[in-house]
């Protein structure tokens, strides 16, 4: 299998990147809450915001900058009027008074009126300037406020028409569309910024997501299933090398790739016994794939995303200075050195970009393809590209360094294993498995041995990697729960996935899909639900109540039909 | 005789039952090895027929994958000696209430039931944020008990939390801070930014 041969045959899906909406946008709360209105003179407003400002001070984590804070009388909703009609048999002659809302929390109502009596309609004093007969003299009745209870709604309003809705039946509000998103969904200028770096080559690495998910299908180890990680970071260096150089931004959109995942739920020998994959050796797919029994489903740990993120880890498992460092600490861990997640069983696919990518990308990247090249690309000049990361061309084919390096790396193994009862690190590249496709026969793609861990374009912890902070994975279906979740624990900027990937077990959609696409000037779609579609929105990637978030987006390709037709393929609901 | 308690701080029917006890004791001391390990200390054991056939603990900071909890790993260890549907016949103990992660781990997993320490009112999955346990899916829900040995699970994360987190990007320093031993309040005091767990 030449695996570049393979990816330079990757043709870019056609589409359009859109953000998943959050559960909050799809299904606004609508969380409501009481207050006071009260009447005063028009003329003291100002000094009534001063006087409530100052005694109440507003609560930062209670956004109420939606509600006016007064309101002319004509402009009350009805059962406010009729309120006020009740009380309306005192005096008040030709004064202008106007509508003050004090919001929750609500303050003690003695405190309040005592506070406000100053301003009421018939007692307030105007200053020297503008003498009227209203002035407070002994003949002038008592200060009269009264205190309208009324509800009022805690969060400001999606759009213009909730806006609507509210001022004709609550109270008085204003409708910005930047404020709700503060608290409802990502902020639209980070939304937007990672939206404009993730479209120009999305389309490639959805591409490569349902080219490694077809490998995992392939292999007999798992179902249909794959996922890639990019760095965003090597993406603004494709895009700057770009600009400087006068190529195109897509030539080198295989460099950003981290690394690949395969589903390989399959795979994994449970008790000892033969796996689903050594019982059908030679069938594929693998016929588990034709039906849900969770017997034989393996578990989330094998999905293509953990394993991806997994991968990652791996590999930064194998810096030297981090075995030293974990070699220290007690692990009384040792289901783990059995390999839970099969990550030391690599498919030709995952080993390329985990091992040999970096060695070979000035053939993958070369946009001109005059092959033999070992001329460095001209991001090698880029102060921004890190160093240990620059393709060495002498390294390229250097089957003889790799004898130097293995003994090396085996002696230090060793050492460890001798000297401590510590946990067995990661073993070196050299050591791991790597399958080959088992209908067509062919020898294993050799394991990366001239990549030395350096060279990797994982950043190691030394080099700032943390977990899979701001990096994005592309994943041929929607992710399970599971899967989702541990994205956000992993800290991933953005997730993206093709809309024809839906799953009816998915952790990430949070509308059912409507055609045409759902507008959000629109009112409520769910009478427009997909017929037949009864699975739960999570839209687990952004929401409010959990620490970690990620950016979510779908790829919708552009040929409608074709979606519907993929859609349709995947019968069996199970979770990816 | 089960009855889930929605509210995990209300001790369960069965809190005074020494078997549950025993179990979550073991569970405990699984975090405790993580807490010595410099891991986030939350551990769980996984117990079938009133055996334990799999320990786990935390191992997110050693592996670097941050989606390394205690239950994937005391699943794992299972699987080393059972086929995975013995699960359908087991339940876990584990010192602090499942994140989301976990709580569909489980249901795909097809765990028979789950008892817990504290609840995680920051990544819960069995009601603590949301309730995957019982929420419909293609897994079936499975139930959920809450508050055995509550204080010495939080007391386990205080003593976590106090400490510097050198493997974050941005460590915060924490000199100043001391152990809370106040139980009443919530496990989120101001020694606690978050729980990953």
């Amino acid at each position: 299998m030449d695996i570049p041969e393979i990816l330079k045959a990757i043709q870019p899906l056609r589409g359009e990147v859109i953000p998943i909406r959050t559960v909050q946008e799809t299904n606004p709360p609508e969380e409501f809450g009481d207050a006071y209105v009260a009447e005063v003179n028009v003329k003291a407003a100002s000094k009534v915001i001063k006087a409530l400002d100052s005694k109440y001070p507003r609560n930062p984590s209670l956004p109420l900058s939606h509600l006016r804070r007064f309101a002319k009388r004509e402009n009350l909703p009805p059962h406010l009027q009729e309120r006020i009609e009740a009380y309306e048999s005192l005096e008040k002659g030709s004064i202008k008074t106007i509508f003050v809302i004090i919001a929750p929390p609500l303050p003690d109502p003695e405190e309040l009126l005592e506070l406000l009596a100053p301003f009421a309609p018939n007692t307030y004093k105007t200053g020297p300037s503008s003498p009227t007969s209203d002035s407070f003299t002994p003949t002038s009745p008592p200060p009269t406020i009264d205190l309208i209870t009324t509800t009022i709604p805690l969060q400001p309003p999606f759009n213009a028409q909730q806006a609507e809705t509210w001022t004709k039946t609550l109270w008085p509000v204003t409708f910005n569309p930047a404020a709700p998103r503060a608290t409802v969904a990502p902020p639209l200028q980070i939304l937007n910024r990672a939206h404009e770096s993730i479209k120009p080559r999305a389309g490639y690495y959805v591409s490569l997501a349902q080219k490694v998910a077809a490998e995992a299908k392939k292999s007999g180890r798992g179902r249909g299933v794959g996922a890639v990680i990019v760095d965003p970071e090597i993406e603004a260096e494709i895009e700057e090398d770009a600009k400087n150089y006068g190529h195109s931004n897509l030539d080198r959109w295989m460099d950003a790739v981290l690394c690949v995942g395969e589903d390989v739920r399959f795979a994994r020998s449970e008790a000892g016994n033969p796996s689903q994959t050594d019982l059908h050796p030679g069938v594929v797919p693998n016929p588990a794939c034709a039906t849900f029994n969770a017997d034989v489903e393996g578990g989330p740990d094998l999905h293509a995303l953990m394993r991806a993120v997994e991968l990652i880890s791996r590999r930064r498992r194998e810096e030297t200075a981090h075995q030293a460092e974990m070699a220290a600490l007690p692990n009384p861990m040792t289901v783990i050195h059995n390999d839970p997640q099969l990550s030391l069983q690599l498919s030709p696919l995952e080993s390329y970009f985990l091992y040999e990518a970096e060695a070979r990308a000035p053939l993958a990247s070369e946009p001109t393809n005059h092959s033999t090249s070992t001329q460095p690309e001209p991001s090698a000049l880029s102060p921004k590209k890190r160093k240990a990361e620059e393709p060495n061309p002498e390294s390229i084919s250097a089957p003889l360094e790799s004898t130097c390096l293995s003994p090396t790396l085996d002696s230090q193994d060793q050492d460890q294993q001798t000297t401590t009862s510590a946990p067995l690190p990661a073993p070196p590249p050299s050591t791991v498995t790597t399958l080959s496709d088992p209908t067509i026969p062919h020898p294993p793609i050799e394991p990366a041995e001239t990549s030395p861990v350096t060279s990797s374009r994982i950043r190691t912890r030394s080099q700032g990697g943390y977990l899979c902070t701001d990096l994005d994975i592309y994943i041929s279906h929607e992710p399970c729960l599971c899967c989702s979740m541990g994205l956000l624990l992993s800290r991933f900027r953005a997730v993206i996935f093709p809309r024809s990937g839906r799953m009816k077990s998915g952790g990430l959609a949070s509308e059912p899909v409507v055609f045409p696409v759902a507008d959000c000037e629109g009112e409520e779609s769910s009478d427009a639900v997909n017929p037949g579609n009864d699975r739960l929105y999570y839209g687990l990637n952004w929401r409010r109540e959990l620490n970690w978030r990620a950016l979510g987006f779908e790829f919708v390709e552009d040929e409608d039909e074709e979606q519907i037709v993929n859609a349709s393929e995947d019968e069996v609901v199970f979770n990816a | 005789m089960d009855q889930p308690t929605a509210e995990p701080h209300t001790p369960g029917p069965e809190r005074k039952d020494s078997r549950h006890e025993y179990f979550m004791k073991q569970a405990l001391l699984m975090g405790e090895k993580a807490l010595e390990a410099g891991e986030t200390p939350v551990g769980c054991v996984l117990v079938h027929n009133d055996k334990i056939i799999g320990y786990g603990m935390n191992d997110t900071n050693r592996s670097m994958n941050g989606t390394r909890h205690a239950e994937f790993l005391a699943i794992a260890e299972v699987i080393q000696t059972y086929p995975r549907s013995i699960l359908q016949s087991t339940d876990l103990y584990v010192t602090v209430e499942p994140c989301i992660m976990c709580a569909s781990a489980l249901k795909q997993y097809r765990i028979r039931r789950v008892y817990y320490g504290c609840a995680n009112d920051r990544f819960g999955g069995t009601g603590g944020v949301l309730s995957i346990h019982s929420d419909p899916s293609i897994d079936p829900t499975y139930p959920v008990y809450g508050g055995f040995f509550r204080d010495e699970a939080v007391m386990l994360l205080r003593r976590f939390y106090i400490q510097e987190n050198g493997k974050a990007p941005n460590p915060r320093p924490k000199k100043n801070r001391e152990l809370n031993t106040n139980l009443d309040e919530g496990l989120l005091t101001p020694t606690a930014p978050s729980v990953e767990i």
